[in-house]
């Protein structure tokens, strides 16, 4: 096979793959599941709507964002840290899991049935909150910063409601990510 | 590792002469295969479910589905994952001529090409389910649009990346030759269901569906049903037409004091949109003749027949097929799905690599199963007087598209839905399932009912509109009551609670309000117009053919194992039928077996169509002690709430009955009556005796070799199947039709001969409806004028469903069954032909599907009847959600602006065309 490959610097779940030879102009999501084996990152329309597969992007401003790898290239995280739905939770030396305070929050509150879209809500919420971290926001207008937050990610079981009151639920509960006025 | 020394823990049934092994991921068996686990413990609090045992794997991004299952991820494959995709046509119009891959180049030519000359060489065909030409051959006018013709397989994933790359949207890949028009076939199935009434809804029928027999017919004249000329004195279809003309008469020349209204309806042609893509992954181990295949589907039990079938026919010469369904989703798509087939002979032709046949989304609209699309006319005559209807005519016609599927069962219950919530003294409903070059259509959610039931309730606004009667008002005039026959002259199971739902409807704040909200709310935002719409419904749930087996057995220190039939698919069945287990165990069971197809506990056998057979044959059948009806259902038709969970407390309930209570009884030392028996916080008590932890019971049991263990299979058709076996010496009836044992720490399981048995009798096939759920929907919305787009602003839903196994899963699925209703209503809508997904552009970038900001998502409030009585059963709930908020839209679309839509789905584009 003669398909041009390029090396790229990957750090994934604070794991770095240096260097990592992969196919030009394949797509991100494509190397997580086939090269590096995270298939959490959902596939569902390959074309950037469903928000299934997005992952967070650790910028070094100490900002986050989130980025849809089924449209994204792999060339673009070259050099870049991001998180998958596989590192949101901790994981101790004796190997237990503690779940982040959204993923729990949505165990707890049922939000999800089949779980297809759940890796993308967890990934969008958890960025919301580290957002509200560096910025917080009115409590009047949390529920309205959840659902910008969220709107563009879609879920075809729940209905939202349970994830979108999960989010909010943790975000009124957490100090630091509110404040009492405008 | 060698597999064979872990197979053994697996059990093995055998089916065309072929060992299928069934080994759902996150089973025991799996786990014992793969060393991982993805159900955990259910935590319980106070009683109640905490959270999804299926939960902490999908919220932390588990290999869950299917498609996350790559080789590696199968220990004992080879590692080396090849990768497939199928060629399809784009054109159904003319001949297929073959195909062209000379764009792909040396580098991305496909290492392994499969056509229909292969398969017709290596014996490989469908399943008689799914038709003919799995593969079409050139030379042939294709089927349906989307109609595959060869696979590509790639030993590595880049060059089939890229080959996809080039080959998807390219018109030049496949060659056509004569234009020839679309196949013209006759359609896949036709029925009606004639009712005339006695005088009052109490009295016999003069003619009906269960007196007599619905009318089937298989003629057909230019493709359309051949309906039986009338006749009083005819035969029993002759005279369902005879009853069918008079009807017809009378609404065409009606009493005077009737008012006939006739309408057409139309709903569209969808998709499920389940997230999750089709997909398979197999690997065919030549050397050992085995072919191991990981497959999303609702139903395990179809695909280990239909592939032990297909491979047995095939020149293949396997001897092992070992299944591995996983958790899935798919609102019906993924029952009876033609994709396991493919992904079957993908491994096939793998050259000893697994491959992996997985669509991306524009492949899954390209081949997906799809919505029927439905067209409805229908006539209803009223008593303009007391507003009493009297007569429903329909004439209802489905697209199934080019494969039947299962298009002709779904339309019949589309018709012997489509009465709803109403009592009519006299009915007459058509239905035709007609075949296209549309793609092939599925059971998707709703299962027809959706389309007739929405239409339905739509007109009823019409018809209140007509009479000037409050809509509510007409709904509760005509609703069908506790005793009252359906359309098919069958009384339906239980208490109807639609009343009671109307009732809480009409004094709810959204409705006694909306002439004062829509004032307000019109004048505080000029350019939109306020409205509030209704709709009620009533669905059955199951198919009446309902089965399922279930083990539960103990441990001797208490540790509860539940083995299902019944599959996960995202709806929580697991969850629920651990909690099931509850009522008579005291507490969830721990550990979970779901999709289980092997049951040497409880050899069973089957043969015979359960919804079709004759009363002589099934009496003939069941005098053999280990014959049943059916085996298993898949996960369909809202199910498991009712029928798997009947299994499960039947399972249950036999080890308490025969194991946990004898072995208080003999602690406590006195008899004590089972109904007296009372399970507080895991320790069960009676009449102020010493409260006795579950692990002292199983313990006691164990050492006494009470029974410890029940593996049962259950049947329904509208009603349970009862069986008499001899325990403990004594004689007792079950609603179960096969039973065995395990006592104490045996490890032998003893299966039960019964020693009569009754059957639901086969007339009750007729009914085709037994157990309803009901549920209403009062919806507000704006339309905007500039725009057209309609703003669902809140709605309230008023459902009834029983005893709720967990409250919280009721409330999800009510939650995403409305969401799904808004976008049937407003949204969702694809071209049947040429420009439709069969043409392989589509995506969600043009299907749009809801989100949170369509749904009310903050507004929207719910709440369900209170149960009858403690011992209600759980109802199944999960389709019947969707329908009301879909006419409820419609209604207040008219509300706002005036204007009634009669064909869904109703967008801006239709909206601003009527607003000018």
């Amino acid at each position: 096979m003669s398909l041009p490959m390029r090396k790229v610097t990957l750090t994934v779940n604070g794991k770095r793959h240096d260097p990592l030879d992969v196919p030009e102009g394949m797509m991100m999501i494509d190397v997580l599941h086939e090269m590096l084996g995270l298939t959490g990152s959902r596939l569902g329309c390959g074309i950037g709507i469903c928000h299934a597969c997005v992952v967070i992007w650790d910028k070094d401003d100490k900002t986050s964002e989130e980025v849809q790898t089924c449209i994204t290239g792999v060339e673009f995280f070259d050099g870049k840290r991001i998180r998958t739905i596989e590192g949101i939770a901790e994981t101790n030396d004796r190997g237990e899991v503690t779940l982040s305070p959204v993923q729990q929050a949505f165990l707890d509150k049922f939000s999800f049935q089949c779980g297809y879209c759940t890796p993308g809500f967890v990934n969008a919420a958890t960025v919301l909150l580290e957002r509200l971290k560096r910025s917080p926001v009115a409590k009047a207008e949390v529920e309205a910063t959840v659902a910008a937050a969220l709107e563009a990610h879609i879920c075809r079981c729940t209905g939202y409601v349970r994830y979108y009151q999960a989010v909010r639920d943790v975000i009124l509960a957490t100090p630091g990510l509110t404040r009492d006025s405008a | 590792m060698s597999g064979l020394s872990r197979r053994r823990l697996l059990r093995t049934s055998l089916l065309g002469g072929i060992a299928v092994y069934v080994v759902p991921l996150g089973s025991r068996a799996y786990a014992a295969l793969v060393d991982d686990r993805l159900l955990t413990a259910p935590a319980v609090d106070n009683g109640s479910l905490k959270y999804r045992v299926d939960g902490r794997a999908k919220v932390t991004g588990g290999k869950v589905f299917a498609r996350d299952i790559r080789a590696r991820d199968m220990p004992h494959w080879p590692q080396q994952q090849a990768h497939a995709l199928a060629l399809r046509v784009t054109m159904a119009d003319r001949v297929y001529a073959g195909f062209d891959l000379s764009m792909l180049g040396a580098d991305l030519r496909p290492d392994r090409v499969v056509t229909a000359a292969d398969l017709a060489r290596d014996g490989f065909a469908f399943p008689d389910f799914y038709g003919t030409d799995m593969l079409l051959p050139e030379g042939k006018t294709p089927a349906y649009l989307g109609q595959a013709v060869a696979l590509l397989i790639f030993h590595d994933f880049a060059r089939f990346r890229f080959a996809k790359d080039k080959l998807q949207f390219n018109d030049a890949v496949i060659r056509y030759g004569a234009v020839t028009g679309p196949l013209q076939r006759d359609p896949w199935g036709a029925g009606r269901f004639v009712r005339v009434g006695g005088k009052t809804p109490a009295d016999g029928d003069v003619f009906s569906s269960t007196r007599q027999a619905p009318l089937y017919i298989s003629t057909y004249d230019k493709h359309r049903p051949a309906w039986p000329k009338p006749s009083r004195d005819g035969d029993l279809g002759e005279q369902a037409m005879f009853y069918a003309q008079a009807i017809d008469e009378e609404l065409t020349r009606p009493p005077a004091d009737w008012l006939v209204v006739t309408r057409d309806y139309a709903t569209q042609s969808a998709d499920t949109a389940a997230l999750e893509p089709d997909n398979a992954n197999g690997w065919y181990d030549a050397a050992r003749q085995e072919l191991h295949l990981v497959v999303p589907t609702q139903s395990p039990q179809e695909v280990a027949e239909g592939a032990a079938g297909m491979l047995a026919n095939s020149r293949l010469g396997l001897k092992r097929l070992f299944l591995h369904p996983c958790f899935t989703v798919g609102y019906g798509s993924k029952d009876h799905s033609p994709l396991p087939y493919y992904g079957l002979i993908a491994a096939a032709y793998g050259d000893g690599r697994p491959v992996r046949l997985a669509y991306d989304r524009f492949e899954h609209f390209q081949a997906g199963l799809k919505r029927h699309q439905f067209s409805m006319r229908y006539r209803i005559g009223v008593d303009r007087k007391t507003g009493l209807m009297q007569a429903f005519q329909a004439d209802i016609v489905s697209n199934g598209g080019g494969r039947a599927n299962c298009s002709d069962a779904l339309t019949m219950v589309a018709a012997t839905s489509a009465a709803s919530i109403y009592y009519f003294p006299k009915t007459d409903v058509a239905a035709t399932a007609m075949s296209s070059r549309a793609l092939d259509c599925g059971s998707a959610r709703g299962y027809g009912a959706l389309e007739t039931l929405a239409a339905t309730e739509i007109m009823a606004d019409e018809v209140a509109g007509e009479l000037g009667l409050d809509p509510i008002e007409l709904r509760l005039r005509n609703v069908l009551k506790t005793g009252m026959k359906n359309a098919q002259g069958a009384v339906p199971v239980g208490q109807q609670r639609a009343e009671t739902v109307l009732q809480k409807a009409a004094a709810h704040v959204l409705w006694t309000g909306r002439v004062a909200r829509k004032q307000a709310y019109n004048a505080a935002n000029p350019g939109r117009y306020y409205g509030v719409g209704f709709g009620c419904i009533q669905r059955r749930f199951g198919d009446g053919a309902q089965c399922s087996l279930a083990k539960v057995e103990l441990s001797a220190d208490g540790l509860i194992t539940l083995a299902h039939t019944g599959t996960e698919i995202g709806t929580g069945t697991s969850s629920g039928q651990a909690v099931a287990c509850a009522r008579w165990l005291g507490r969830p069971a721990d550990v979970l077996e779901m999709a289980a197809t092997d049951w040497p506990e409880l050899p069973v056998e089957t043969s015979g169509n359960p919804h079709a057979m004759a009363q002589e044959e099934q009496d003939r059948l069941a005098k053999n002690p280990r014959w049943v009806p059916a085996f298993a259902s898949a996960s369909s038709a809202s199910n498991s709430a009712y029928y798997f969970t009947h299994a499960t407390q039947a399972a249950a309930r036999v080890v308490f009955l025969h194991g946990l209570l004898p072995a208080a009884v003999a602690i406590w030392g006195r008899e004590v009556k089972p109904e007296a028996a009372r399970w507080r916080d895991g320790a069960l008590t009676a009449e102020g005796f010493e409260p006795l932890p579950l692990a002292r019971l199983a313990s006691d049991a164990h050492a006494r070799g009470l029974v410890t263990g029940a593996t049962v299979h259950v049947f329904n058709r509208w009603q349970w199947a009862e069986a008499e076996f001899e325990i403990d010496g004594a004689r007792v009836r079950l609603p179960v039709d096969a039973l065995s044992l395990r006592r104490g720490a045996a490890k032998d399981w003893r299966v039960l001969d019964r020693r009569a048995v009754f059957l639901p009798p086969t007339r009750n096939n007729n009914a085709m409806v037994g157990y309803n759920t009901c549920v209403g929907t009062l919806v507000e919305i704006a339309v905007e004028a500039s725009s057209g787009k309609v703003l669902v602003l809140n709605h309230h839903t008023i459902l009834e469903c029983g005893n709720m196994l967990v409250p919280e899963l009721v409330s999800g699925q009510m939650q995403g069954c409305l969401a799904s209703g808004i976008g049937l209503a407003l949204h969702e809508e694809m071209p049947l032909y040429e420009d439709g997904p069969g043409n392989g552009t589509w995506n969600f970038n043009r299907y749009y599907l809801p989100r949170g900001g369509d749904v009310a998502v903050w507004q929207q409030t719910a709440e369900v009847l209170p149960p009858l009585s403690d011992s209600e059963p759980p109802k199944g709930m999960a389709e019947v959600v969707m329908i009301p908020i879909m006419a409820g839209i419609v209604n207040g679309i008219a509300h706002a602006i005036g204007h009634r839509f009669r064909s869904l789905p109703v967008t801006p584009e239709r909206i601003l065309k009527v607003l000018g």
